[in-house]
Formats: C-alpha cells, structure tokens, sequence
C-alpha cells in the first residue's frame, strides 16, 4: 500500500527524495547529516537507531536517514532499503584497519535488489586528519572497480570543517534531478 | 509450460547488448557527451544541467538503445590517480570513445602518450575506436584535421581496427548523433571477434 501511495505522489512529481547514509560505526554520518540540515557541526554519540531530518537543497526536499552503523545494528539497514534514491556511504578515510570490513558492508549492502536503482555517493570522510587514505586509494580499497551496473562518484570531505559536503550534495541532487 | 513461453519469447526479444568506454584526460568532455548522448537518444529523458556536471570521481553508466541494439556506457574518472582504473573494464569492452579536449594545447601531448598506453593493452586489441575531436564549439580550439595526425603518429598501435575520429561539441551536440551511430555500427561489425554481452 505504501508503495502505491509513493507512487502517486511520484506522479504528481512532489516526490521527496529519500536518502539513506550508511557506513561503519564512528565514519561521521550523524555529523554530516546535521552539518547538512543546520550547517554547524553538533556533538554527537554513537547512533542507536536512527536520526531522519529533512533536508532542502537548491530547491531538491530530501528525507535523510542516518541509521547507526555498530556491528550489532547493521543486520537492520536492510529494513529501510525500500524506495531508496541514493545511498551516501561514508568512509573513515583515516581507518585504514577497518577500510576492508567497510568494503564487505558494502559491497553486501549493494548486493540487494530493492536497491539496483539506487545512486552510490562514497564519502571519503575525515579528510583533514593527515596520513589518510586518498580519494584514489579509497576507491581501491573498497573495490569500486567491480561496481560496473551503478553510477557512483567519490568525494572527499571532513564533515566537522565542512570542506567536500557542498560539491557532492551539487552533484548529487543533479544526477537525482535527471532521474525525477 | 510457460517458463518455455517466456524463456522462448525473450529469446526472441532479446537485444544484443555492447559495453563501450568512454576515457579520455579529465576535463576532456566526457560526462558532458554521455549526458547529451543520452538526451539524444532516449525519449523523455530530462537530463543533468550540463553546467554542473563535475569532475567524476567514480563512475557514470548511460544507456542508449539504438537500431535493434542496447549500448551499455561506462564513463570513468580521467584524473592521473584514476587511469589506473581504467583497464579494469577493457576485456568487457566492446567498443572505446576516446575524447579529447581540441582546446587544451597543453596537455595535448598529455593525452596523446595517454592514448597510446591504452591502445597498446592487449585486452583492447581489435576493439573499434572512436576519437572526438571535443569542445569544437569553442571560437579557437584545434579542427581534426591538426589532431588527427597526432593520434595516428603511432599508426601501428591502432592496427586494423575500425578507427574514426569525429569533431563533436557535447556541450552543443554537434556531431553526437554520428558518433553514437558509427560506433553503433562498428561495435556490431566486429561482433564476430567481440559478441554481444548476452551471447557470451
């Protein structure tokens, strides 16, 4: 029933975006969805469940949801994959121990089907902590190059000086805005 | 019963499916002609504001279905750090777009030794070649008849190959429906050597 309803509404064309941000525990989601809905960077604690904020760029409405990422806690992503647009996954570029367990969610995650046609934005986060992984080693490291049925684009950002966030949200509402 | 109807009925519709690449320096176009390509050749297809499209870091995929047949794109990043990537898709490919930015003098040398590592890869032997002669819609740029010859330098490399190099603007879209078209044609052509994705 909740997808015939979103369905109409997608033929009125006042269809929000939705948009999930995942990633591994401490990558920074909750930080980049406040800096993207209020601009300042907020504390926060490990995300037990969810946050969803709606978030309005250049004149796109989004419903952000930044699910918590600990082990535990990752089974439930699957729950909210439905009518999924984008999928902004966020990397501790400065965790290189974990970079492979990120690559495993990953590529686990873009596995499912409820998500073929959804957009990949890879965020390359905590880009100003110094000896971190580059955009190009980020993408090698999670093995993007197999990921050949999708389009997707890497940026770099650090969520808490706010640097790389403003490009990947312009080319991310401009690639959702020909999908429309 | 009807899993052999069905089975038999997409058979029968089935259309032949060719994976092409698109590579070239950064800044050379790329993004902006599959966009346009796409715009072209898909009924109702809004598209990206060309204006904002940016470097790609990553991938962008297109599809276009022309004349009996489906066209796969796969756009990759054109920066130093990412051309590494590139021979990742080369065995899967069934034809290459080669675009060059006719108004960057500087780096035309750049792009030139660029080309001639790609077409030397074995896994790209044999596959047809289609070279753009991009941004023509700037008052200066260099015409095809001065590229030309400075991609054709290593002559032997390209071999027997189908090869053709096209002045073309994505941003305008002048010379985009003769690309698509050609390579349409050569990707096909050579299916004997390179079959379709859904043969294999």
């Amino acid at each position: 029933m909740g997808g015939l309803l979103s369905y109409f509404r997608g033929l009125l064309g006042s269809r929000e975006m939705r948009i999930l941000i995942l990633g591994l525990d401490g990558a920074g989601k909750t930080t980049i969805l406040y800096r993207l809905q209020v601009g300042e960077v907020v504390t926060t604690i490990p995300t037990i469940g969810f946050n969803v904020e709606q978030v309005t760029y250049k004149n796109l409405k989004f419903q952000v949801w930044d699910l918590g990422g600990q082990t535990s806690i990752r089974p439930y992503w699957r729950c909210y994959y439905s009518n999924t647009d984008a999928i902004i996954y966020v990397v501790d570029s400065a965790d290189k121990d974990r970079i492979g367990i990120s690559k495993d969610e990953l590529l686990y995650m873009l596995r499912e089907e409820e998500l073929a046609g959804s957009v990949l934005l890879v965020l390359a986060n905590k880009q100003d902590i110094e000896g971190c992984l580059s955009v190009a080693e980020v993408h090698q490291a999670l093995g993007l190059d197999a990921l050949k049925n999708r389009t997707f684009q890497i940026f770099k950002t650090s969520a808490t000086k706010g640097e790389g966030l403003d490009d990947a949200m312009n080319w991310l509402s401009n690639v959702l805005q020909s999908k429309k | 019963m009807y899993h052999l109807a069905s089975g038999f009925y997409e058979m029968l519709t089935k259309k032949d499916e060719f994976n092409i690449l698109i590579l070239g320096l950064d800044d050379a176009g790329k993004s902006t002609f599959l966009e346009t390509a796409k715009m072209k050749f898909t009924k109702g297809y809004k598209g990206m504001n060309l204006k904002f499209i940016t470097t790609t870091v990553g991938l962008n995929i297109g599809e276009i279905n022309i004349s009996g047949v489906k066209l796969s794109f796969w756009d990759l990043g054109g920066q130093k750090e990412l051309q590494s990537l590139w021979d990742k898709y080369y065995d899967e490919s069934h034809g290459v777009i080669y675009v060059i930015d006719s108004n960057d003098r500087d780096r035309m040398n750049e792009s030139k030794e660029l080309f001639d590592r790609m077409i030397k890869n074995e896994y790209l032997s044999g596959v047809p070649l289609l070279i753009l002669a991009n941004k023509q819609d700037i008052v200066d740029c260099m015409g095809v008849r001065e590229i030309k010859p400075v991609f054709q330098q290593h002559g032997h490399l390209i071999g027997r190959r189908d090869c053709l190099t096209i002045p073309t603007s994505g941003l305008t879209g002048d010379g985009v429906e003769e690309a698509i078209k050609w390579l349409t044609d050569a990707v096909k052509r050579n299916g004997i050597l390179r079959p379709p994705k859904n043969m294999t």
